[in-house]
């Protein structure tokens, strides 16, 4: 099992739905700032460019690299790549060296500051819904349908139709990370 | 400009200062015990041990979780986990050497200090080895930890290990130096010490360099930052300047003639100077932007 995310950035209206969602879902609703990224506590990054005047969109979040540097890189196995492909944290283990951070060629983890945790797409809630057969809340509340997340191996799943009928491009993949965050920029 | 403010730069480039003391002192004196130099070695115990404690103090005041620190690691050596990740992770292998380091010279210390029978075990020679191969690790791990970020493209870069090892060295021999009044031997550090110098030099020239023009954005706006932008003023007068030039004139005019205080001057500054370019590394660090 692979499973992995979708995001069509020809469909995204840019409404910060997903990333209040994942707010509300996995941390509380809470308002404290997100003291690495600045705005909310979420684990979607809202990143916006303005070349020549033609402003664009990019929504990321944990690519679930199967190479993942940050799964390498940490010195107690806090950082893991679990049997559903998903690049998760045993908090337990994790004794907040941060090198998870700076290994990470997306920078899309960020700090807790209460308990001091590296955190990342899957949030806890989001976890539990997958395990109860749901989908993770960005790709639920998505009101232009521009998200999507399945198993890559599994050649009925959503995730797989949508990679068929698109332009699909993925971040960073230079890096040799493996990422498994695919971004549709047209038909 | 946006720099790393993931890890501290002050707080971590002590403790990447206090790691290459300790490590390349660890070096110096198995090398000195040896050789049969036996001048100043239980000073040199001292600077060691408590080198390797204010490494192990800093690093740990980075840590978000420090108190998980303990248990979160025991659980993965009784799981078998941290032994594996040894060969993966640089942290790993960094803690590792590092408690290893603490103990050799923690016995160090005792053998010439309250427990001098210590030394039927510390004098053996592949005690002295094993001591000295740990301090050298120790260095070039803390080099490695840094290069092997891939989120970081100026440090990404195979040159920072060496430059490590230089700058490290450079210090070892300045605590030498301060240390030894020997002439003979400091006109040994002196000559050694030069040509740490220009390596630490050559090394330092090639990583701003191949930064430069190395095609990639934020490994090239590190390496402005530190030459011509925002950090190269403290670049300039603490690393290039105090903490290479000074010295690398001072052992020139030393070689000729050796004179204490201006021996005292070149490796004050030389220490400077490795503090000072530990810290701006850390500081210059930029992550990669994220563009379609």
């Amino acid at each position: 099992m692979r499973l992995a995310h979708l995001w069509d950035q020809s469909k995204c209206i840019g409404c910060g739905a997903c990333i209040a969602a994942c707010n509300a879902a996995n941390y509380k609703s809470t308002d404290k700032p997100n003291p690495t990224w600045g705005g909310l506590q979420t684990n979607i990054k809202r990143i916006v460019f303005d070349i020549k005047e033609k402003p664009y969109l990019l929504l990321v979040q944990c690519q679930h690299c199967e190479n993942a540097p940050c799964v390498a890189v940490c010195p107690t196995g806090a950082s893991y790549i679990d049997k559903d492909g998903l690049v998760k944290i045993n908090p337990s283990l994790c004794i907040g060296c941060k090198y998870c951070m700076t290994a990470c060629p997306y920078g899309m983890r960020w700090l807790e500051p209460v308990l001091g945790l590296p955190e990342k797409c899957m949030g806890e809630e989001c976890q539990t819904r997958i395990k109860n057969g749901l989908q993770p809340v960005c790709v639920t509340v998505c009101p232009a349908g521009a998200r999507a997340f399945g198993d890559l191996d599994d050649p009925k799943s959503e995730i797989n139709k949508r990679l068929k009928s698109g332009r699909v491009i993925k971040l960073l993949e230079y890096k040799g990370t493996k990422p498994k965050f695919f971004v549709v920029v047209g038909r | 400009m946006m720099f790393q403010e993931i890890w501290n730069p002050v707080v971590l480039g002590f403790f990447l200062w206090f790691a290459g003391i300790a490590g390349m002192g660890s070096v110096a004196y198995a090398m000195m015990k040896i050789f049969k130099v036996e001048e100043k070695l239980k000073e040199l115990s001292v600077i060691i041990f408590v080198s390797i404690v204010l490494a192990l103090v800093f690093v740990v005041a980075d840590l978000s979780r420090p108190l998980n620190m303990p248990f979160a690691i025991l659980q993965s050596l009784l799981s078998g986990t941290f032994i594996v990740k040894i060969f993966i992770s640089w942290m790993s292998f960094g803690i590792s050497v590092l408690a290893l380091l603490l103990l050799l010279s923690f016995l160090l210390l005792l053998r010439h200090t309250f427990v001098p029978g210590l030394q039927k075990l510390t004098d053996q020679k592949w005690y002295l080895v094993l001591t000295g191969l740990i301090g050298f690790l120790v260095v070039i791990y803390s080099g490695f930890l840094i290069a092997n970020a891939p989120g970081i493209p100026f440090w990404n870069n195979a040159l920072i290990p060496v430059l490590w090892i230089f700058s490290a060295s450079v210090c070892a021999v300045a605590i030498l130096k301060i240390l030894v009044k020997n002439e003979s031997i400091t006109h040994f550090l002196t000559r050694s010490g030069l040509a740490l110098e220009v390596g630490e030099l050559v090394s330092l020239v090639a990583l701003i360099n191949v930064s430069l023009y190395s095609g990639i954005e934020a490994a090239q706006e590190s390496a402005y930052a530190l030459f011509l932008g925002p950090l190269a003023p403290a670049f300039w007068l603490f690393v290039i300047i105090i903490g290479v030039l000074v010295p690398m004139g001072l052992g020139f005019v030393l070689l000729k003639k050796e004179d204490r205080n201006l021996a005292l001057i070149a490796a004050i500054c030389g220490l400077i100077g490795a503090l000072a370019l530990r810290m701006l590394v850390l500081w210059a660090g930029i992550p990669i932007p994220i563009t379609l």
